[in-house]
């Protein structure tokens, strides 16, 4: 059997050269220039690679987290102690924050739109105004960046140095499977707790809003009038479209920092996690709420 | 699989990169009952020696048993039920420090088990006293010093009769106030059938305790010595 010849390392080098090179002297110079670019490419590629292999992962554990959660099995009292102690510890120690969030986006937001659209004429408008800009584009980003803050970054760096520390790999061996223990609960906790505190944070902004207005004389109607033209304003689509953006947004939140965390690689410091996972987390946040405004 | 066998390395090959096992067949055999010490000098060995009988090291070749199934063969959820059977010693185990080390203790048997949570308290409690704490700990792992710590870990270890114990951490061995309850709960589960590896850095320090283990196995770069 003849096999095929082996290219020696000359064959190698002229095979990465481009063809018409006129001289030794070019053809080094191209050689490298070549170099340079394939190098540059493998850069590229790494990076790219290395960005798609966490939305893979994401992609497949989102799924994961939904299919475990329907299975009985899944439910066991571990699984439900630790979805009771971060749904407590993200909506109920959360929800003072997100109340303060919502005031403050009250002041800022609404009494500003109240007088403006009464300054043009525009009172009837008020309501579908609010719904648009407070209750669909802003208090979903408010909350998620407030879960993101006060305990998806907690979570991350958490579990990051467990990871780091080898006691996920311990964990491992007692038979307790970080992701029906740790993902899974923690990731169903986020995605109630977004919704409750969306809806506290929106409720919030939209009185505190209406009190702004009603003490500087801009609206005189009754608050039942204006929560009246608040929920005329509403679409049948948005009854649905707004509960699901607060939960789609918890779940991301809640997934992305227990993920991120338990894939940690051992060189990762807490310098290199937090600022990943804060990138990662602001990402998740503004992709749900900008994916969903364009989409309805 | 052999009757009464409780783990079987059948020609088991670990995979080359992996651990700090080297890639070489191990053959061994430990019976229900069994009290085996392998002497190791280094405890990374030890810790990669029991990742290595509880599956969590890919094999080239051959098979590990444990309650005669192969762990190769299983899905994951089996394997977490049957590491749940595995009682390990280390003091680098899982202890996360937002939850009280009682329920780290009791997490195993919590989790694979429908047992009323007052009987593992009550089991957890016994042998809590017996390895000289004065309750179960309800304080966060960064709370409680060293020594309490591989009590704890001794407690969890011999929880809810576990098919196999991995003493992995030298010192708890080495350590006289420890010796008395752990060779007590030793000799308990070895009267229900399970079968405990025992790693120890030097087994001539050892030698009081030769009418308990049946059978002194050495761990080297090389591989496992057995017999």
């Amino acid at each position: 059997m003849t096999g095929a010849q082996i290219p020696s390392p000359e064959q190698g080098r002229n095979i990465s050269a481009p063809p018409d090179a006129p001289s030794a002297g070019s053809a080094t110079l191209y050689g490298n220039i070549w170099l340079s670019i394939r190098r540059f490419l493998a850069t590229l590629g790494r990076h790219t690679r290395s960005l798609l292999h966490f939305t893979l992962v994401m992609m497949g554990a989102g799924w994961g987290v939904v299919r475990e959660s329907c299975r009985k099995d899944t439910w066991r009292r571990t699984v439900r102690y630790e979805f009771r102690r971060t749904l407590s510890d993200v909506a109920g120690r959360g929800l003072l924050s997100a109340l303060v969030t919502g005031v403050l986006a009250g002041i800022a937001v609404v009494s500003q739109a109240i007088y403006w659209l009464g300054l043009a004429g525009m009172e009837e408008m008020t309501g579908s105004v609010l719904v648009t800009v407070v209750v669909r584009e802003i208090t979903p980003i408010l909350v998620g960046i407030l879960m993101l803050g006060r305990n998806g970054m907690l979570t991350f760096t958490a579990l990051g140095l467990q990871t780091t520390e080898g006691q996920t790999r311990a964990m491992i061996a007692e038979g307790l499977d970080p992701f029906l223990l740790i993902v899974v609960p923690r990731t169903l906790a986020y995605t109630v707790a977004s919704f409750t505190l969306g809806i506290f944070c929106s409720v919030a902004a939209l009185l505190t809003g209406y009190i702004i207005s009603r003490v500087t004389g801009v609206v005189s109607h009754s608050l039942l009038s204006f929560l009246y033209d608040v929920v005329t304003a509403m679409t049948p689509a948005d009854y649905l479209l707004i509960p699901l953006k607060f939960v789609v947004e918890g779940f991301f939140v809640g997934l992305g920092c227990t993920v991120g965390g338990l894939t940690v690689t051992p060189e990762d410091t807490i310098q290199t996690m937090m600022p990943r996972g804060f990138g990662r987390g602001m990402l998740f946040v503004m992709a749900v709420s900008v994916l969903f405004s364009l989409s309805f | 699989m052999l009757a009464g066998s409780v783990l079987e390395l059948d020609h088991a090959c670990p995979d080359t990169d992996i651990g700090n096992l080297m890639p070489v067949p191990f053959t061994a055999r430990v019976a229900s009952g069994d009290c085996i010490m392998i002497e190791c000098r280094r405890s990374v060995q030890a810790s990669a020696f029991s990742d290595f009988c509880s599956g969590m090291i890919p094999l080239s070749a051959g098979a590990v048993r444990f309650m005669g199934l192969d762990w190769s063969e299983l899905g994951s959820r089996q394997m977490d039920a049957l590491r749940g059977r595995i009682g390990r010693v280390a003091l680098s185990g899982y202890w996360p420090e937002q939850l009280g080390v009682q329920i780290s203790i009791m997490m195993r048997g919590l989790h694979h088990t429908t047992r009323s949570i007052d009987d593992i308290s009550a089991e957890a409690l016994r042998l809590a006293i017996r390895f000289g704490l004065p309750g179960l700990p309800i304080d966060p792992p960064y709370r409680l010093d060293r020594m309490d710590l591989i009590r704890a870990a001794c407690v969890r270890a011999f929880l809810g009769s576990p098919g196999l114990v991995l003493i992995e951490d030298f010192f708890t061995a080495a350590n006289p106030v420890l010796l008395p309850p752990l060779l007590h709960s030793i000799e308990e589960i070895r009267q229900h059938g399970s079968a405990v590896l025992w790693f120890v850095s030097n087994a001539s320090s050892h030698d009081d305790y030769r009418l308990i283990r049946n059978g002194l196995w050495h761990l080297s770069d090389d591989g496992l010595v057995t017999g």
